[in-house]
């Protein structure tokens, strides 16, 4: 049965094959209508195979990926027909400059002439692209050619965007103002499929994630929801005088401590299974120990220990 | 920037039709020719060509009627016809991939077949741009420089060179589904044409004996042979070359009809296969 209103990407049971190697295996998901989701996995997981599938850019081997209730490996006119995407780094015709290519995608989507020059000008405009838009495309940077690929996607002001690893390859800057752009895109009603390793950049800007490995899903849902139910957490735990073997032991033996690792005479990193609660009761147990503790707190991104935990499992 | 609410039902939004969106990609695709100056540089040739011709034809002492002065420009015909399939069509397909421009493209609501359409049309578009120039010079130069009047010949050859070019460009286009790369692409329509076609020719007419008339450059030299008055026929020649040894030369000319069946049956067949390759492939890399 095709998937309803509320549910614009709606993956089951999709794998692709090479050669016998299953680049995405029996991977099902469903992205809610306005939701940020963040596709995530490490290289080679199947991120950008099921992307390429979901655009029409490859068949699939076995499974269904619907657009907005269509079924995208069987009418993918239709479905293609309300969705944005920028997949891999596009490259666009040298030849033709901005305002030119986007007249021709949105030509190609059926956009009336006026309706294109007055949203290229708008788009031209988010991306920072106003000064060049009557340059050929030629010579354009990585990075602009990435903006105005998301200007493409944008054009047609489609209700789903499909980004695939929008920042790859840029520099910090251009970084940056992808970040903003997708930032802007997330207080409007779009709902947004986004895959990326970049795990600062997810944890910014989606509500959402997948997390995927070998072309399975590993764990999907709200971010805060999987942070929370993750089960362990690493906490830096600064001491005011360094910390002797004995008293690293006794750390070690607490309850709910898995893990303790010495990071400077004076830092350790404690791997805890629990929650606030527990990470409040290691708190209260390492004092009682008698050491002076400078500062606690969970390391890094937290995001980051989550993917990790996950991908360790299945290598 | 508020996303689009206007949608139908079933979450889509009204699309051209795919006549429409075959129009739209060939009318970008010319643009491409235009620009990368392909087109010109085709014109070009042929303008030195043109040039040429005129000049060895202006200079010759032997009078000339207006249908043999326009004889001398078509000779050169099926060159032109084979350098513009390379350039119109031997990267027309591969390209999408080996530059990557696939991945702009394909992701919007337009069939492959509307895409392939439309860059068989912005090609032959050009190609007919090519020859119709080439026969306005001749026909002008003939009429200028030849005696008494021009017969109808002269378009029923346009006709055949257009033919002969549509059929060269879908071969081309059947290639440029199927190579990986653009220059291997674009050597192999031209290499395909100029040496293995002519040379599988020759050797199934000059040394076995049978007729080529299923070959297509055998077929597109009916371009130049209806201009002759009357259209030459098939003829078998045994020379002696003593010892009692003797060697036959086989002269072949396509039949009008049977040439103008073949190109058609090009054309269809190589956008058919074209059009299946096109289709299965995927955006791999």
């Amino acid at each position: 049965m095709a998937p309803g209103p509320t549910q614009p990407i709606v993956i089951r049971d999709l794998t692709k094959e090479f050669n016998g190697f299953k680049a995405v295996d029996d991977l099902s998901l469903t992205v809610e209508r306005n939701t940020f989701l963040g596709f995530l996995g490490p290289n080679g997981a199947g991120k950008t195979t099921a992307i390429k599938i979901l655009t029409n850019l490859l068949d699939a081997s076995s499974g269904s990926a619907y657009l907005n209730g269509i079924d995208v490996t069987r009418r993918p006119k239709q479905a293609l027909a309300g969705i944005g995407a920028v997949v891999e780094t596009p490259e666009f015709y040298p030849y033709l400059t901005p305002v030119q290519t986007l007249t021709y995608l949105g030509r190609l989507r059926g956009m009336p002439r006026q309706a294109i020059d007055e949203r290229s000008r708008e788009l031209l405009h988010l991306v920072l692209l106003t000064d060049w838009a009557d340059k050929k495309i030629g010579k354009f940077s990585k990075g602009m050619k990435q903006r105005l690929a998301l200007a493409q996607a944008l054009l047609h002001r489609p209700h789903v965007l499909i980004l695939d690893e929008p920042t790859t390859g840029l520099d910090p800057r251009g970084m940056v103002e992808i970040r903003n752009i997708l930032k802007e895109l997330k207080k409007e009603n779009y709902t947004v499929f986004m895959s990326s390793h970049l795990l600062n950049e997810v944890q910014e800007v989606c509500d959402h994630v997948a997390l995927i490995d070998h072309g399975k899903m590993l764990a999907s849902g709200e971010v805060s929801e999987l942070l929370k139910n993750k089960g362990c957490r690493m906490l830096e735990v600064r001491f005011l005088q360094p910390a002797d073997d004995a008293a690293l032991q006794r750390i070690g033996q607490l309850a709910g401590v898995v893990e303790v690792e010495r990071l400077s005479p004076e830092t350790v990193m404690v791997k805890l299974k629990g929650q606030e609660e527990e990470q409040a009761d290691l708190l209260d147990a390492i004092r009682g120990l008698g050491t002076k503790v400078s500062s606690f707190g969970e390391s890094g991104n937290p995001l980051e220990a989550l993917y990790m935990s996950l991908i360790k499992e299945t290598r | 920037m508020e996303a689009n609410a206007n949608a139908t039902k079933n979450g889509t939004k009204t699309l051209p039709s795919d006549l429409q969106q075959v129009g739209v990609v060939a009318k970008y695709d010319v643009l491409k020719y235009l620009r990368s100056r392909r087109l010109l540089g085709i014109l070009i040739i042929e303008a030195l060509v043109l040039v040429l011709i005129t000049a060895l034809v202006a200079t010759s002492d032997r009078p000339h009627t207006v249908d043999e002065v326009i004889s001398q420009y078509i000779g050169f015909v099926s060159i032109l016809i084979v350098l513009g399939a390379t350039l119109f069509g031997g990267d027309a397909i591969v390209s999408e991939y080996q530059n990557r421009t696939g991945f702009l493209l394909f992701p919007n609501p337009v069939k492959k077949s509307s895409i392939l359409a439309g860059k068989f049309a912005s090609s032959v578009a050009a190609m007919s741009l090519m020859l119709l120039i080439y026969y306005a010079v001749a026909i002008v130069g003939g009429l200028l420089m030849g005696d008494g009047g021009m017969s109808t010949r002269v378009f029923a050859s346009l006709g055949l060179a257009l033919l002969y070019g549509i059929s060269a460009i879908a071969v081309a286009f059947l290639i440029s589904s199927i190579m990986k790369g653009s220059t291997g692409a674009l050597i192999l329509t031209f290499a395909l044409f100029f040496l293995i076609f002519s040379i599988a020719t020759s050797l199934i007419g000059q040394l076995g004996g049978i007729k080529p008339w299923f070959m297509l450059d055998f077929s597109g030299g009916s371009l130049s042979y209806i201009m002759n008055n009357p259209y030459p026929v098939d003829s078998v020649d045994t020379i002696g070359i003593g010892s009692g040894m003797s060697y036959t030369i086989y002269n072949y000319f396509p039949e009008v009809y049977l040439s103008i069946a073949v190109m058609l049956a090009y054309t269809v067949v190589s956008l058919v296969l074209a059009y299946v390759f096109f289709q299965r492939r995927q955006m791999a890399a």
